[in-house]
């Protein structure tokens, strides 16, 4: 099978020959079970001499530099990094000989990876080989339907004077910027920055397509949007409940935790439409049917009520709503009503509930399947609620363990590119947001106003990513702004993660401008010029590997990169390329801030290309402001001793039992490994980081917590703040309490806590805006959370559905349960946008799709490649693992079909798209289930793009994306897209 | 299923298989047991790598042994 | 005296490919050849699912070196089997002897001459001199000069390979199977490639350990 999977046997463009592949497995299935006899084997491995054809047909290019490998030759140094294909955090000691990246050697002291990589991280080296390589090298514009080489200065000139036309013309709005999880932290931060200066909310990333719906529902919850523990954590836990994450393949090192867990005895359960290779390692398996993750929630949830498992003190003193909760699970969500919608047993659904309650503390993990739904939000809070019942929230081995997936999408969330918040989630709505930021950017805040289009549109959230083609192509008298989308920034961000592709290539036709900056131009480039003759523009940019800053890892630790190499070929940095950008605008000063002392905030220093703003210092800017978060104690010294003394950190704590940083002399002693945010107070404080949220059983100096005070302190006259005696440990305020101000301080009587400056600037402050640090210091050092205690909300009252609901997907297979759990009225104005639920849903039934396309058609991942995959399917060492994109297919249903494993077939969509992929004939999927993994780009409904690439810079492995078919479908309150759930027909391929 | 027995070596047994030195026919007709190679041990170590006195086998095994034990994450875990 | 070997845990191996890449990143193996690979078997049968990564294991009685006509095998002081690319005329017959099907046959003209043998090297390169460019051309790497073990066992993502001295491989192994209450206590490939269980040993353990 695995042959299959990796190449279906048949050589293609770059075929590694089966026969390779057959002789491997064949020779080990011959040990394994002795099954095939020695004549069978040799007459089916095909023996010949040479086999491995065309094995010479990519140059390779390393040889050139073997002299380099001979470590004897020369002076080396070694690089600490941080992998940039996953969120885990990996941590890769590169060693580099006059500037060239020669070896990549494991990281044993790591706490986090322990020196452990998959095949993305084994394989990042290959980033540093310029022979051959597949990425853009210099600017370029499509001009006549071809691509041209440009000078940075050109291309510079030119994309300013048409953006400032367009400007001009439509106003800031009319420019969309896509930023990246990609960046670093600093990177990020700079770019809304950026966007800000430009006068418009009109910017987005990864992380509205994989967790908006998390970091909404979560926050929602208890505070904030993000993993509660760490992978780490794991080790401390009885029971893990994987439901909608695939980690052996999206997070394969965080299984290091995961199985050592099991080993000791923790059960591990996986539910999940597909038998996956994470659930070929659980204790127990479950296969429900996708999109019904709410019934299967509320149907474990049912026999923990019913049985009387629910933590009774826990969720007296912590959880506000669950009475309303239980009443309504017991009524709705009856064993056969589960049944019903999930399709699983009554006994599946018990044995789960039966093992999470005999097994606490536990986690229950997950990622994009329980995110990428139209009603993801509801999912999300029905994970929590059943944490919350379990008593499995705020403390070491339990509580929602949610897997990023880029290395720094959380960081990025956290203060980067998003469409409705400032740095630090400060709403854009509230003008003390802009008040508070403008201050710490040293910016004119009635400058910054006359940049917006309004002071209205400023306090407005932009469009999202997932919706941009409909800034483009929506009519205008329906869009929530004055002009339509006319120019696109794709700032590393592949095109082909994004629903409707079908739809963005028609947006693309009427786009004025679309830039693309990034490593490698990505499909964005092929896509555009496929429709296009000119209007628009590559900049290579440098990766994270020829840069330096910090990112921030899942489990919330920053861990500072040091730059391995020199930018590649023509390619400048991220932030060099803002700051040059933003000269032509005219806000340069503006991006880099300027104190009263006419100094920048952030200083500019050389790098290759021109000179750029220093990382050090925008983390000491992120440090001034993010309070929040607790951003502001991970000084870039302190970040930089945790990478030095990665030995010192605890494994299962992530604490520093102790130690001393040899170069600073700064003392490691009961810090968490990357100062987990939130790491509240200044650097000089020394908090040590949050391993664990909401963890009452420690003192807030010891990274304790508990849930946030943020929707005040009752509603209809129930209690929302946290019950008597429950509090951190150690807290002064031994009961629930609203968070910190100069007012609760004095009412305290511990203002004069506060030092003579402090008072000066906690006057008429918060804890959220006091940039001295002095209301959240005095807090803590009574033992108190800044930002309050609470209770956590088992119903989010102002969501549209307090309690979550079912509701079937747009495209439902089942039109009988469309009619029992129908989705939303559609929406006139979500995000500047209308959006649609009930009418297109309605008219999927109507128009019986179901009937049309029978099997439901959901999307994932492959251990070899990330995201877009363009960078992935670049790196031959990867590229050769996986030659052909396929789609997973039950043994019944390519039968019915007529389909053979290994050929080509059509699949097709209620989007009208149809995709050539290859059957992969397997038990993986039921026999109502298809799967496409989402990482490949670069055919076009059975076309190979390749003509419409720049030369040079198409990679290795192309093949149909899967979002090219994917279909309408947003989540209510985030607008997060539906990948997870449609529908589909697969037929045999005819050309 | 069935192939974990066919294939398996009882755990009990892995460290204490029964080991005969092979030895090439080329080797055996030259007398010798290793031919044609340099022991690792003979090598200087990096200036940036693992330490053992070069020539000295035993300091280069215990060096390897001690290496080798950041495959087992039990040890960093639980020392 | 250290005696190097591989084990590759198939209760933790969870294919992702690591072991493969790493080694391509440290012995810039070209595309098509596959010193290393991971192999699934049962692939999406709930319950039977098992992936294992398999490369040459360095046999005790290692069939190709019986089978080579040139005699260009060679094994190590600590146990490793090597090969002379110089004396390989590239007949294939070590392939047939291999139980695990490790020679890889790379096509003329890439890595190394026309049909020579490839294979895993334990990260320990050949005959030519330790560490030099020659060696790295034809061979790959060679950690072991360098106090390294090979660059797939260091990196696994989930420290399912092991490689390594034989002796400490045993007892790495040996807690993790007494931890999970021996399951997995299958030593995958063990059996062929370092011998039987000596007499009056405990027999291999039942069939379905994990089932």
């Amino acid at each position: 099978m695995l042959l299959t999977r990796k190449n279906n046997g048949s050589a293609s463009q770059h075929g590694t020959s089966a026969v390779q592949h057959n002789r491997l497995s064949q020779g080990l299935s011959s040990v394994l079970g002795k099954t095939i006899d020695r004549r069978t084997f040799l007459k089916r491995s095909g023996m010949t001499a040479g086999a491995g054809i065309a094995a010479a047909q990519i140059p390779f290019s390393m040889m050139g530099e073997a002299k380099a490998a001979d470590a004897a030759a020369g002076k080396t140094e070694v690089k600490r990094t941080i992998c940039t294909h996953c969120s885990v955090g990996c941590a890769i000691d590169a060693v580099v000989q006059d500037g060239v990246w020669i070896r990549q050697e494991p990281v044993f002291d790591s706490p986090i990876n322990l020196g452990a990589h998959c095949a993305k991280g084994a394989s990042i080296r290959e980033h540093g080989i310029t022979h051959d390589s597949h990425r853009l090298k210099y600017p370029m514009k499509l001009e006549g339907g071809k691509w041209k080489r440009l000078s940075w200065d050109q291309a510079y000139t030119e994309i300013s004077e048409k953006l400032l036309k367009i400007r001009k013309e439509s106003g800031p709005d009319a420019l969309f910027v896509v930023g990246s999880s990609k960046h670093n932290n600093e990177q990020a931060y700079l770019l809304r920055k950026w966007v800000s200066l430009w006068g418009s909310n009109n910017t987005d990333h990864q992380a509205r397509i994989c967790h908006s719906t998390t970091v909404a529902g979560v926050a929602q919850t208890w505070g904030y949007g993000a993993m509660t523990n760490s992978y780490n954590d794991e080790q401390n836990s009885k029971s893990l409940f994987f439901l909608g994450s695939n980690a052996a393949e999206a997070h394969p090192v965080s299984m290091l935790h995961t199985l050592h867990a099991k080993e000791n005895g923790c059960k591990v359960i996986v539910a999940d439409p597909r038998y996956t290779r994470t659930a070929a390692k659980a204790d127990i398996y479950v296969r429900f049917r996708s999109g019904t993750d709410v019934p299967l929630i509320f149907g474990i949830l049912h026999h923990i009520f019913k049985n009387g498992w629910e933590d009774k003190q826990y969720i007296h003193d912590r959880v506000y709503g669950m009475e309303d909760v239980k009443k309504e699970v017991m009524a709705k969500w009856t064993p056969d009503k589960v049944t019903e919608a999930t399709g699983c047993s009554e006994a599946e659904i018990f044995n789960i509930a039966k093992t999470m309650a005999e097994n606490r503390p536990g986690f229950i993990i997950w990622a994009m399947g329980q995110t990428q739904h139209n009603n993801a939000n509801g999912i999300v809070r029905a994970s929590n609620i059943l944490q919350l019942a379990l008593g499995n929230v705020g403390r070491s081995g339990g509580g929602c363990n949610i897997y990023r997936g880029h290395d720094n999408v959380q960081g990025a969330t956290d203060v980067g590119p998003n469409p409705d918040t400032l740095p630090g989630y400060y709403p854009v709505t509230v003008p003390a947001s802009w008040a508070h930021w403008s201050r710490v950017w040293n910016v004119d805040l009635a400058w910054l106003k006359k940049q917006f289009a309004s002071e209205a549109m400023m306090a407005k959230p932009g469009m999202t990513v997932s919706r941009w083609i409909d800034g483009v192509l929506e009519k205008n008298e329906l869009i929530d702004q004055e002009s339509n989308l006319r120019a696109i920034v794709y700032w590393g961000h592949a095109p082909n993660s994004q629903s409707r592709g079908l739809e963005m290539v028609e947006a693309m036709k009427k786009l004025d401008l679309m830039i693309v900056v990034d490593p490698y131009p990505s499909a964005s480039a092929a896509m555009f010029a496929m429709v296009r003759k000119d209007g628009a523009y590559l900049l290579p940019v440098a990766t994270q590997l020829e840069t330096e800053g910090s990112a921030t890892a899942s489990n919330r630790s920053l861990q500072w990169r040091q730059k391995v190499i020199d930018p590649l070929f023509e390619s400048r940095t991220d932030h060099m390329i803002m700051y040059q950008l933003a000269e032509k605008f005219g806000f340069a000063k503006e991006l880099i801030g300027q104190k009263g002392d006419g100094k920048p905030n952030i200083a500019l220093v050389k790098g290759k290309g021109g000179m750029e703003p220093s990382m050090e210092d925008t983390l000491r800017e992120i440090n001034r402001g993010a309070w929040t978060i607790g951003y502001t104690g991970q000084s870039p010294e302190r970040l930089q001793a945790h990478m030095r003394n990665m030995h010192q950190f605890d494994v299962k704590t992530l604490r520093a039992k102790g130690g001393k940083d040899a170069k600073t002399g700064y003392d490691l002693t009961g810090d968490y490994f990357g100062l987990p945010w939130p790491c509240y107070g200044n650097a000089a404080l020394k908090h040590p980081g949050s391993p664990n949220l909401y963890d009452n059983s420690k003192h807030m100096m010891d990274g304790g917590g508990n849930f946030r005070a943020l929707w005040g302190a009752e509603r209809d006259g129930v209690n929302l703040l946290a019950e008597d005696g429950s509090h951190p440990k150690g807290a002064e305020i031994t009961t629930g309490h609203p968070p910190f101000d100069h007012v609760l301080l004095k009412k305290l009587g511990w203002w004069d806590d506060l030092t003579e400056d402090e008072k000066k600037e906690a006057e008429g402050k918060t804890w959220a805006n006091d940039l001295s640090g002095g209301i959240q210091r005095v807090a803590m050092k009574h033992g108190n959370h800044p930002f309050g205690n609470a209770k956590a909300r088992a119903v989010v009252w102002n969501f549209p559905d307090g309690i979550p609901q079912h509701r079937e997907p747009l495209y439902s297979p089942r039109p009988d349960m469309v009619e029992k759990y129908p989705t939303h009225d559609d929406v006139k104005n979500m995000w500047r946008l209308p959006t649609l639920f009930k009418s297109v849903q309605q008219k999927s039934v109507k128009e019986e799709m179901h009937k049309k396309y029978p099997l439901v058609l959901t999307s994932g991942r492959l251990v070899e490649y990330e995201g877009g995959g363009e960078e992935t399917r670049s790196n031959p060492w990867l590229a050769e693992l996986q030659q052909d994109n396929f789609v997973e297919i039950n043994p019944k249903s390519a039968a019915d079909r007529g389909i053979r494993n290994g050929e080509f077939v059509w699949v097709s969509t209620p989007s009208g798209a149809k995709l050539k992929v290859k059957a992969q004939v397997t038990e993986r999927v039921g026999p109502d289930t298809c799967f496409i993994p989402f990482h490949f780009s670069g055919w076009w409904q059975g076309q190979d793009m390749l003509p419409y690439y720049p030369e040079g810079a198409a990679p290795i492995v192309r093949g149909e994306a899967v979002n090219t078919a994917t279909t309408y479908g947003y989540d209510r309150v985030t607008m997060m897209q539906e990948t997870k759930t449609t529908l589909c027909q697969v037929a045999k391929f005819q050309a | 299923m069935i192939r974990c027995s066919l294939l398996a070596a009882s755990v009990l047994c892995i460290g204490g298989c029964m080991e005969v030195e092979q030895v090439s026919n080329a080797q055996k007709q030259a007398g010798q047991t290793v031919r044609r190679d340099t022991n690792p041990w003979s090598n200087e170590p990096l200036a940036n790598g693992p330490k053992w006195s070069k020539g000295d086998r035993t300091s280069w095994e215990e060096q390897i042994k001690k290496r080798q034990l950041a495959q087992h994450e039990h040890r960093r875990i639980y020392e | 005296m250290a005696r190097m070997k591989f084990l590759c845990d198939a209760e933790r191996c969870i294919e992702c490919n690591g072991c493969v890449t790493a080694c391509k990143n440290e012995n810039e193996v070209p595309w098509g050849v596959n010193r290393r690979r991971v192999v699934t078997i049962n692939d999406g049968v709930i319950g039977a699912e098992k992936s294992i990564s398999v490369a040459c294991m360095h046999c005790s009685d290692a069939p190709c070196m019986a089978v080579c006509p040139v005699d260009c095998f060679y094994k190590t002081a600590d146990g490793v089997v090597l090969h002379d690319k110089d004396l390989c005329i590239g007949c294939g017959y070590c392939f047939y002897a291999c139980p695990f099907g490790a020679p890889q046959f790379p096509q003329a003209g890439a890595f190394g001459l026309r049909g020579k043998m490839d294979k895993c090297t334990f990260c320990a390169g050949g005959p030519e001199e330790d560490k030099s460019e020659a060696e790295f051309k034809k061979y790959g790497r060679n950690r072991l000069a360098e106090g390294k073990l090979p660059a797939c066992a260091e990196m696994c993502s989930t420290k399912a390979l092991l490689g390594g001295d034989g002796d400490v491989i045993a007892d790495i192994y040996r807690e993790r199977v007494a931890r999970r209450g021996s399951k997995g206590a299958e030593a995958w490939g063990w059996g062929s490639a370092y011998g039987q269980p000596p007499k009056g040993a405990a027999p291999a353990a039942p069939a379905g350990g994990k089932s």
